[in-house]
């Protein structure tokens, strides 16, 4: 059995240099929830372990000129109880906060259910509505992506060796915008979607100027949704409007049969949530 | 398939692992472990602090609740290269000097604690919450613990405790002449929300080695062992690897002439989880050694997956001796059932299908065994120490005498722990190595390798008349009993007894029927096949009262069993019936939320909404104790010389409660307080047999026995004191006073002989339930005595989603008479909540749901607000007029919610669980109104 290594650098450049020395044998610790129980049932058996906890970029949120920086390591729970971050993004803060129970989320971390790349990570939809920028840093440096770009399929990423997701920058936004995001779970909490979907949108004079939406489980990946997008922008949001929403949403849909759920019911759904989710987001935003 | 532990001490091969340092409970503290060594390892392992339990080893259950920094944290997921520097809490550090805190006090006082194991997480979970917010509300309550999975309690009782937290007081004890009928705190309860109570994994001494189980990956397979003692040569540590060819005698099984499975198997294995291989060495060995290093030759064989394809003609066997895979079939015939279907007013079909559900029990299968001379002494967390020691002894080829079993508390059973899991296997082991062998099932195996309920087809026409009486009654249930008997032949025989319901009905044919198949052995899950009964009968009862236009609940009340009938199996129940009473306790209830339902679904319909609500409702009834079978208990109560008052108890208290049940009954019985009572519990070696924890049946019949030990050592004091029947005693260190109108005599009991236990009096009692075996038409006296009770559910469903909530459940329960209203609440809240599990969620695939998120079970927030009734029709036989409520609690719950969904949708589901997959389907599907 090969000895595993940790380490738990104070700096991305360090944590970058330990995962580009490790030749693709190393992990990202964050919180661990992931990380931990695959390592025990033998999923994963990383050579080195680079433990992120310990650098402040990773594990601070900012507020930057109208917008945020959440550090990919800062756990579910403080980013609930972010104040401004959660009238800002109320989609996104509690699409955060429905990863796991109350104890994961004293430890998840957003940037660990991204790069944990489930097609049902539960943050993903509502930061792909939400126009969340990733920061990634590797050894040719750092780069700017859209979150959307960052799955590649269930379980796999588009990050390079060695990279590192750093943190997640949501853009400052006009008035009257907001967010939401609603999953369907069988029981009322701690369970694997089995449709998620964010939708973030801007309201001005009752007119949706601007929209994006975000579906989750329904595919090998987290899809952003353009087509709904564009049935909501320049609406007044009403019915003929969210249900060619829906439509589209049903449309993107490529959906797998399990326990959890059949693809019909999976199709249904994410038209049905993505329209509760509008409504919800308009509420928010200030409509009426 | 068990994957090996990648996460146990090996990472301490980490860089020389140099000491991580932080504050536990108030005190530094410096372990040398690996930054990735978990911290709910450490604390167990390292520091003695075994009240953080694991419950699953993944962050699905929470039992493992700590607070880091503060913040509730699962242990199991928390590295402690992230430990280094920070204050951790355990439950350890609630108690101050000694002294209770007020949460745990609450715990105490509103019988928040059952089985006890997931209390030291609830509690931490709650603390968090409680050091923010001093007078929570119960939202924030539910949000707090939501993580928090307990499977006895239903929750009520913890949210009640948290809630009253800031103003708990303590609970006297109750005085003499009025323990029976008190809401007595548990008397073992201290241990449980201390921390300090010592489950199946607490207590496994130092130098035990460990003991892996191998088990198949496959349903249906034979395989070749190759050179095994190559492989141990190759890993020191390893001391044995114990195949078939180890075990003297290679079968168990609950039934004395069905000893069919294996305790490893010998060249083919019958299901997926199979024990195969075990290997015995250093837990560090054990426990990293791969499956893939083992030289285990598979060939795969095609399994049989259902009942369907056991039956077909032709079939392969899954047991060569098994012709068309049955194991049994029983069945109660009586009256003309043709005749009286061809002359019904109204006649209901209801085919039903139910899957395998896992019990989920919080503490995994764990125990420990040393040989100690010639004989075998295993601590483990098991529902029945009188079968353990038969069955082990059995299996080693040993005299009953030779085997000790001393449970250790156990963390919930619900019928899983009647069978055996660990036992055979580390007494094996410690009998051939002469060390101690410990051995702690995962989950995931746990899961895969223990029993489950049996998945049931049930077919059923019922028939009303005139008057709407009913009928006639015709049941066909079909179960798949997996690989092995285990309890199959209970289930084939208590189903048919039960398939009517609890209603008279004059013509009747049933049949149960268990087959084999290559999927995991079905056992005893709370209420033995019942549940899955009573979702057809109680379907078929709201389908005549539909045809023929009557309240749902009137038509159960004209058809209830009452004083006086005769039962489909010729018996007359003499006492105790008390389903019309609990039906005209729920009445007034019912009428209002019919009122309220309507009100809501008119409102919905004009506003366009797609939430819609219904109410419905489920009766049951269950015989309590064995089937047609003696089932005796037999209870010691011993006063000592020394002034102590031993109640020697052979029923073992998973949970439920009975420890503190028979001391409130003997306590009356006797006549001194229940707080002078000291409890030996379980002890093989200690107790006499007080039978099996299942079957709804300590209260009734150890309680009995119980009272008449009580009794009896009463009449003993009361003759030795030359007293009358109504004297008062009073025990004061050695000195018991017999006070009898003016004359008072003390009796200095250190002047008395005592015998070895140092008792110099010793009362016994024994009872066995009255019972005659059933005839070739299954006529006879099945049980002594019967639990009714009655339920009614509110639900709102989403017709979009499809998704249903449960608002609301009103139970009326007839126990005879409730020892302990609290406890017998809590058994009924716990039983809602599987019920509300096995209605809306549960359903286990054997290889995708061997985990506690792939396989749901209820959480906080799934339950509904629960109001509970208590009749109290008393059973002449039981003590003090008691019956039983283990499992009655569970049976209506189902059947009242599906009731509930169709009467909010139209659509009635006989397939459980109602996923809301399958209830959209459904609503699609019905014709008209497509939401």
């Amino acid at each position: 059995m090969n000895n595993i290594q940790y380490v738990a650098p104070q700096s991305i450049d360090e944590a970058v240099a330990a995962m580009a020395a490790a030749n693709g044998t190393g992990r990202v610790l964050a919180g661990g929830t992931d990380l931990l129980i695959q390592m025990r049932a033998g999923v994963v058996s990383p050579g080195i372990i680079v433990d992120v906890k310990k650098i402040v970029e990773m594990t601070t949120i900012d507020e930057t000129s109208g917008g945020y920086r959440i550090g990919a390591a800062v756990s579910g729970a403080v980013i609930g109880e972010h104040a401004r971050l959660k009238k800002a993004w109320p989609g996104v803060v509690e699409a955060i906060n429905l990863i796991g129970s109350k104890q994961i989320q004293g430890r998840a971390s957003a940037g660990g259910n991204l790069c944990n790349a489930s097609p049902a990570a539960d943050s993903v939809p509502a930061l792909v509505a939400a126009g969340a920028i990733v920061t990634v840093q590797g050894p040719k440096g750092r780069r700017d992506v859209p979150v959307e770009k960052i799955h590649a399929g269930p379980g796999r990423t588009t990050l390079q060796p060695g990279e590192i997701v750093v943190s997640f920058t949501l853009p400052a936004r006009p008035a009257g915008s907001s967010d939401a995001y609603l999953r369907l779970i069988p029981r009322t909490e701690m369970d694997i979607a089995v449709v998620g979907c964010g939708v973030s949108l801007t309201i001005q004079n009752g007119t949706c100027t601007a929209a994006r939406v975000g579906l989750g489980a329904v595919a090998p990946t987290v899809l952003l949704v353009e087509d709904a997008a564009k049935a909501l922008a320049g609406s007044r949001l009403d019915d003929k409007a969210l249900e060619a929403a829906a439509a589209a949403c049903r449309a993107a849909c490529k959906p797998i049969n399990d326990k959890r759920g059949t693809i019909a019911y999976r199709t249904k759904i994410a038209g049905v949530l993505l329209k509760r989710a509008a409504g919800i987001a308009a509420e928010r935003a200030g409509r009426k | 398939m068990t994957p090996p532990d990648a996460g146990a001490r090996q990472n301490a091969a980490i860089d020389g692992d140099a000491a991580v340092r932080f504050i536990v409970n108030g005190r530094p503290a410096a372990v040398a472990a690996s930054p990735l060594t978990r911290l709910a390892q450490v604390l167990r392992d390292d520091l003695g602090l075994t009240g953080t339990k694991i419950g699953c080893d993944a962050g699905d259950c929470g039992a493992c609740t700590v607070l880091l920094d503060g913040r509730q944290v699962c242990a199991c997921l928390t590295p402690m290269g992230q430990v280094e520097g920070r204050s951790v809490e355990t439950v350890e550090g609630l108690r101050q000097d000694g002294t209770l805190s007020k949460l745990q006090q609450a715990f105490l006082a509103h019988g928040a604690a059952q089985c006890g194991i997931c209390t030291p997480g609830m509690l931490m979970s709650a603390s968090d919450l409680l050091r923010r917010t001093a007078r929570p509300s119960r939202a924030e309550v539910l949000d707090a613990i939501g993580g928090t999975l307990c499977r006895c309690t239903g929750y009520q009782k913890i949210i009640d405790a948290v809630l009253a937290a800031a103003t708990s007081a303590g609970v006297d004890s109750p005085p003499v002449g009025q323990a029976v009928g008190a809401r007595a705190i548990r008397v073992d309860g201290i241990a449980k929300v201390a921390g300090t109570e010592s489950y199946g994994a607490d207590a496994i001494p130092h130098d035990a080695l460990w003991l892996r189980v191998v088990r198949s990956p496959h349903a249906h397979a034979r395989f070749a062992l190759g050179d095994l003692e190559a492989v141990r040569r190759a890993h020191p540590g390893l001391e044995q690897i114990l195949t078939a060819r180890d075990v003297p005698f290679n079968g168990f099984g609950i039934y004395p002439d069905i000893k069919d499975q294996p305790v490893l198997a010998d060249g083919i294995v019958r299901y997926r989880g199979e024990a195969v291989l075990a290997l015995v060495g250093t837990r560090e060995v054990v426990m990293r050694l791969a499956d893939e290093v083992l030289p285990i030759v598979w060939t795969m064989l095609p399994p049989i997956t259902g009942v369907d394809e056991a039956r077909a003609p032709g079939a392969a066997l899954v047991q060569d001796d098994r012709p068309g895979n049955l194991l049994m079939e029983g069945g109660v015939r009586c009256g003309d059932v043709e005749a009286a279907l061809a002359n019904a007013e109204a006649v209901a079909e209801i085919a039903v299908e139910t899957p395998f559900v896992e019990h989920a029990y919080i503490e995994p299968e764990a125990g420990w065994a040393r040989r100690v001379g010639d004989r075998l002494e295993i601590h483990v967390t098991t529902q029945t120490p009188y079968m353990d020691r038969d069955e082990v002894a059995s299996v080693m080829r040993l005299k009953p005498q030779q085997v000790r079993i001393v449970p250790t508390a156990c963390g919930g059973g619900f019928g899983g722990k009647l069978d055996l899991s660990v036992q055979p296997l580390v007494a094996l082991a410690a009998w051939r190595l002469g060390r101690p062998v410990a051995c702690i099932y995962t989950r995931p195996e746990s899961m895969a390798a223990t029993t489950k309920r049996h998945p049931a087809r049930i077919q059923a026409r019922f028939a009303a008349t005139v008057g709407e009486r009913l009928t006639a009654c015709d049941v066909d249930a079909v179960f798949d009993t997996g690989a092995y008997a285990s309890w199959g032949p209970t289930v084939a025989n208590r189903v048919p007894v039960h398939a009517m319901g609890p209603y008279r009905v004059p013509n009747m044919r049933s049949r149960g029927a268990a087959y084999f198949t290559h999927n995991p052995p079905s056992g005893a899950f709370r209420g033995f096949g019942v549940p899955q009964a009573a979702i057809a009968h109680e379907a078929a009862m709201d389908a005549l009262a539909e045809q023929l236009g009557v309240d749902r609940l009137e038509f159960r009340h004209r058809n209830a069993l009452r004083v006086g009938d005769r039962t489909a199996t010729g018996q007359v129940l003499h006492h105790s019936a008390g389903l019309a009473a609990c039906l005209e306790a729920l009445r007034p209830r019912w009428r209002d939320s019919l009122r309220h339902v309507a009100a809501f679904n008119a409102q919905a319909r004009k506003a366009a909404t797609h939430r819609r609500r219904g109410i419905g409702i489920g009766c049951m009834w269950y015989g309590i104790g064995n089937t047609s079978m003696s089932n005796p208990s037999t209870m010691r109560v011993g006063l000592g010389r020394d002034g102590t008052l031993t109640l020697y108890n052979g029923a073992v208290d998973i949970g439920q409660g009975s420890n503190t049940i028979m001391i409130q009954i003997a306590a009356d019985a006797l006549g001194l307080p229940m707080a002078q009572f000291r409890l030996v519990a379980g002890d093989t070696d200690r107790t006499a047999d007080a039978g099996k924890t299942s079957a709804s049946r300590q209260t009734f019949v150890s309680g009995k026995a119980a009272e008449l030990a009580g009794a009896d050592l009463r009449r003993q004091i009361l003759r030795l004191a030359n007293a009358g029947t109504n004297a008062a005693l009073a025990l004061d260190a050695a000195v018991l006073t017999v006070s009898d109108g003016e004359t008072v005599r003390r009796i200095d009991l250190a002047a008395l002989a005592a015998d070895p236990d140092g008792n110099v009096l010793v009362g016994k009692g024994t009872f066995d339930p009255p019972t005659t075996p059933l005839d070739a038409d299954g006529q006879g006296v099945p049980y002594a005595t019967y639990a009714f009770a009655a339920q009614t559910a509110e639900v709102e469903v989403d017709l979009e989603l499809g998704t249903t909530k449960v608002l609301r459940i009103v139970a009326a329960h007839d126990v005879g008479r409730a020892i302990n209203p609290m406890q017998v609440e809590g058994q009924i809240e716990g039983g809602i909540a599987q019920g509300l599990g096995l209605a809306l969620m549960e359903e286990y695939l054997p290889g995708r749901t061997e985990n506690l998120h792939d396989y749901l079970i209820p959480t906080a927030g799934d339950m509904p607000l629960i109001e509970t009734i208590l009749i109290e029709d008393g059973e002449p036989l039981g003590p003090s007029g008691a019956k039983g409520v283990g499992e009655p609690g569970l049976v209506p719950t189902a059947p009242a919610i599906l009731g509930a969904i169709a009467h909010a949708t139209g659509v009635r589901l006989t397939r459980v669980p109602v996923l809301p997959h399958r209830l959209r389907a459904a609503l699609q599907a019905k014709p008209g109104d497509r939401p």
